[in-house]
């Protein structure tokens, strides 16, 4: 697991202020090709805010990021052409879905792929078509986002973002607003996608998945990396007091 | 082109021009004091069991807002005088301000009282208070809280709609200028004078609204956590 | 001839200069809105200040200084073309307010899926963000354009021979009474104001399904 070519994200002393408030607080991490990575822990930790340091959506104040091999400064003002560029290696799916509604399931899934990749309209076409296949939403090609279900929708936002053929893909509460049956929809897909060797960064509160697919599990509590280790180690046996404490609060709901 | 530039003689000019301002703050502030309670009281006719005076109050709102203020304007002083009613100038321009201030204004209160959460219409009638005394104290005095911006905004828009008092002869800021206009032939110097004292109210007066706006955006978020 | 026939004559100049002001103040207002948020502050201020003092200075006001303010620097323009260049003016600085919202209205999350994405900037504006954004002003934008017919009334001031110039020009004659005459010319801008409201609202409604707010 240390060897660098095999490293697809790696996180040094990253940091993030909003302001009087240290959001991420020098958080250092790796995860590996293939590696499905759990973060946890009680809201307002800074979880998803670290997810979006991974790719940039949030440019933390301190901190160097790699993805996919692509190094970054945060320290400096950041280019638009660098973060387009460390993007591309990264796929995000949003707890809102944030589905374009204005196109169809295909254009979303295409669009991207002309735009950014270069392709041609038919080509974008036909690789989102086997990606529909792949989620279970071939059916739902030509409908619009909010014809869809909510559990459809994030699936086909999961698909959106596989079509840039992503490093990695990051996960930020995908199922937080969705119903527990909408949920394992979505949850069946991502692990199907593990198990396919994709390498994974999941924010989450289920912690089911956490315990089944995830390969490693993080604690993050006020702002800080606390605890990580397999799930067994994390979940069963905690070490940390504040991850202790989490568990329980989890466990008694 | 002359070589005058634009400001020469504004000196010589603003005192006619800020008696012609005064004249239209008057006019504003007339057509405010008829047209807000009016508003107010539409708003709350259209809620009405009655159906005749929810369909009067439609008719009254859907007018104001349908017809030019121009013609407005033109009604109440050219146009009354057919049925033997005749009125001032500013008389005349109160009528049809205040009515668009009515008109305008009476969708916003409904508005600011439709915001209102139906929790509190509930809480109120649950302690057995009686509905007269539950919009008094309740579900009006909320609902005015809401709509305070809009209908700065729309005092803001009267105060415009002033300018056109010019057409029925009111002695007003427009007035002053085409007056001084004719009797210069400077138009452009003066009309560019009254064009910034028109600025000179509208912008800073916008500007506190919105910052009320965001202050009440604020005080309301909070309160509802 | 009869005067209710001669006030609808002026009906076509009405729609007329409605449809061309509120032309210039859509395509205007784009680059306008889009000055605004400049990161230039060169640009940004200019821009910001335009759209304000177009917004704050009366209508009436503004088309007295286009049609006799300017004759006086040798720039004599037709009422009609005054009244379009100015209510044109008026309209793109509202406008720009207009599209604005719209663009404000359009969820923060749209933004981000296409950052996430990798999507040029541009692009994102272009295919995401715009057509969401024009939808989301639909409403203000109409809601705008039946006050714009309603403000070219004023035109007659400045001699556009439109609806309410020639009710004014009949009023004079004497050939029916004010009240009548003047109710009948405001029962047109009635009629125009309902016929848009009621298209913007079929509209809106087509559009419904297609906004993320």
């Amino acid at each position: 697991m240390e060897a660098a070519a095999n490293v697809v994200v790696r996180l040094v002393d990253v940091t993030k202020r909003f302001g009087e408030h240290t959001v991420v607080d020098g958080v250092s991490a790796e995860v590996c090709k293939g590696e499905v990575l759990a973060i946890v822990g009680p809201s307002g930790a800074g979880k998803s805010t670290l997810l979006r340091c991974v790719n940039l959506l949030e440019q933390p104040d301190e901190g160097r990021i790699t993805v996919g091999g692509h190094e970054v400064d945060a320290s400096r003002p950041l280019a638009r052409g660098e973060l387009a560029a460390l993007r591309r290696h990264a796929g995000m799916v949003f707890q809102a879905f944030n589905l374009f509604p204005h196109m169809t399931v295909l254009e979303n899934i295409s669009f991207a792929q002309t735009r950014v990749l270069d392709l041609s309209r038919d080509e974008a076409d036909r690789r989102s078509g086997e990606l529909l296949e792949r989620v279970g939403l071939a059916d739902k090609a030509d409908v619009y986002p909010l014809r869809c279900s909510g559990g459809q929708q994030q699936r086909a936002a999961i698909a959106r973002a596989l079509a840039l053929e992503p490093q990695v893909m990051l996960f930020d509460e995908p199922t937080s607003a969705l119903d527990p049956e909408l949920g394992l929809e979505v949850l069946t897909v991502m692990r199907q996608l593990a198990n396919d060797g994709m390498t994974m960064i999941v924010v989450t509160h289920e912690m089911n998945f956490a315990k089944n697919v995830a390969d490693e599990v993080a604690v993050m509590a006020d702002a800080k990396l606390i605890e990580r280790g397999s799930p067994r180690e994390v979940l069963e046996q905690p070490t940390h007091p504040r991850t202790q404490a989490f568990l329980r609060a989890v466990l008694e709901r | 082109m002359t070589p005058a530039a634009i400001w020469t003689d504004w000196g010589e000019y603003l005192p006619t021009l800020l008696e012609g301002l005064l004249e239209s703050l008057e006019l504003c502030a007339a057509s405010l004091a008829v047209g807000l309670p009016l508003a107010l009281a539409l708003a709350l006719a259209s809620a009405a069991p009655l159906r005749i005076v929810r369909w009067g109050a439609l008719l009254l709102v859907e007018a104001g807002r349908a017809l030019p203020a121009v013609i407005l304007l033109q009604l109440a002083y050219y146009g009354l005088p057919s049925i033997e009613l005749v009125l001032t100038n500013f008389v005349a321009g109160t009528a049809a301000l205040g009515w668009i201030t009515a008109a305008y204004g009476s969708e916003i209160f409904r508005g600011g009282i439709a915001s209102v959460p139906e929790g509190q219409r509930e809480a109120a009638l649950a302690l057995g208070v009686g509905r007269f005394d539950m919009y008094r104290s309740v579900i009006v005095p909320q609902g005015t809280r809401v709509a305070l911006p809009a209908l700065l905004g729309l005092a803001i828009q009267i105060f415009q709609a002033t300018a056109l008092a010019f057409t029925i002869g009111l002695p007003e800021l427009m007035s002053a200028a085409y007056d001084l206009g004719n009797q210069t032939f400077r138009f452009l110097s003066v009309l560019t004078l009254a064009g910034l004292l028109y600025t000179a109210v509208v912008i800073p007066a916008s500007f506190i609204v919105r910052r009320l706006e965001l202050r009440m955006g604020r005080h309301l978020a909070a309160e509802l956590r | 001839m009869d005067p209710f026939l001669t006030i609808l004559s002026g009906l076509p100049t009405t729609i007329a200069l409605s449809v061309l002001a509120l032309a210039i103040g859509a395509l205007v207002g784009l680059p306008l809105m889009l000055a605004r948020r400049a990161r230039i502050l060169l640009i940004r201020v200019p821009a910001r200040t335009a759209i304000d003092i177009l917004r704050a200075v009366p209508p009436i006001v503004w088309l007295f200084i286009i049609f006799f303010g300017l004759a006086e620097t040798g720039v004599q323009l037709s009422p009609f073309v005054a009244a379009v260049v100015g209510l044109g003016a008026i309209s793109a600085g509202y406008l720009a307010e207009v599209y604005r919202g719209g663009l404000m209205a359009v969820d923060k999350g749209q933004w981000e899926a296409g950052q996430a994405l990798g999507l040029p900037t541009r692009d994102t504006y272009r295919y995401v963000l715009a057509p969401q954004a024009w939808r989301a002003a639909l409403p203000a934008a109409a809601t705008y354009a039946i006050g714009l017919i309603k403000d070219t009334a004023i035109a007659y001031t400045i001699g556009v021979n439109e609806v309410l110039f020639e009710a004014n020009h009949e009023a004079q004659l004497g050939t029916a009474s004010p009240l009548a005459i003047l109710a009948f010319a405001g029962l047109l801008y009635a009629i125009l104001s309902v016929a848009v409201g009621v298209a913007s609202r079929r509209l809106d409604r087509r559009l419904q399904l297609v906004v993320a707010r």
